[in-house]
């Protein structure tokens, strides 16, 4: 796995990032008929969202609240925004779910 | 401007060559790659799963450039990513943070499960740069090369990963 961009969120990084790929690698594979309804595969989808929660959580909000730091002190946050402002992204929807309620 | 659009087309299903994709750095072809972080990772109501990674990748200027414009070769990359695990479908966009005037290079990615349960793989690449001094076009140009070269690398270093992961599903748990 690669390193963070501040060393002290690298030993973070790792424990989040094994988490989060074991995690992944069942979400890529969903366990939901093709013809399911979009309510059931809404359902499905919540119930992969409160697991990450329930496994990876805490550890996704401390490698978080790390890099967050990091990315401040650095002065990206600025070229983030700024990048941001110069080609608008698209913003995620309001009100999303679990995993993670991003800043 | 440069455009490039390419396709490739992997034997392997979907699921597995997104997971290689996501999990590509670090790998012996992108040892450029200096550090790699999630600053955003949300899940959707109907499921996709949205990714802001920000990477730092390290480069170098080619010869010919004037010295003393870029104080250093390193370059923050932004990579945003939807994944529709039900639609099968992975769309990533990924574009440089600095040295925007010298040259943005803004790259589209999306991984598509075929009928025949293979996965395609569609890239485009926007090269444009607004240096002037009579260098824009060289720089463009030089762009466009290293940007191909890098695609070749990029697949290698994916395929390297695939064929890693397709070793450790067959050893016995």
């Amino acid at each position: 796995m690669s390193a963070s961009v501040s060393p002290e969120c690298t030993p973070l990084k790792h424990e989040y990032d094994s988490c989060f790929n074991a995690w992944f690698e069942g979400y890529l594979e969903p366990a939901v008929a093709a013809s399911a309804s979009s309510k059931e595969r809404e359902a499905y989808s919540t119930k992969k969202a409160e697991e990450f929660q329930q496994k990876c959580g805490k550890i996704w909000e401390s490698y978080r609240l790390c890099v967050q730091k990091a990315v401040k002190e650095k002065g990206l946050d600025k070229l983030l925004q700024q990048a941001r402002e110069e080609h608008p992204l698209t913003e995620p929807p309001p009100n999303p779910t679990q995993p993670g309620q991003s800043s | 401007m440069k455009f490039f659009s390419q396709s490739f087309l992997y034997d392997d299903p979907w699921s597995i060559v997104s997971l290689a994709f996501f999990l590509r750095y670090p790998n012996p072809y992108a040892s450029h790659v200096i550090s790699c972080d999630v600053i955003s990772r949300i899940q959707t109501p109907s499921g996709s799963l949205l990714t802001t990674r920000l990477i730092l990748k390290r480069g170098n200027m080619p010869k010919w450039f004037p010295q003393g414009i870029v104080s250093r070769a390193e370059s923050w990359v932004v990579e945003e990513s939807e994944v529709d695990p039900h639609g099968k479908v992975v769309h990533c966009r990924t574009r440089n943070l600095d040295h925007v005037k010298v040259m943005q290079v803004e790259e589209s990615v999306s991984f598509c499960q075929t009928p025949e349960g293979k996965t395609l793989q569609h890239t485009e690449a926007r090269i444009v740069s607004g240096f002037g001094w009579g260098l824009t076009k060289r720089i463009e140009n030089h762009g466009l090369t290293r940007f191909k070269a890098n695609v070749q690398r990029s697949r290698e270093g994916v395929s390297l990963i695939l064929s890693l992961l397709r070793q450790s599903r067959l050893q016995p748990m």
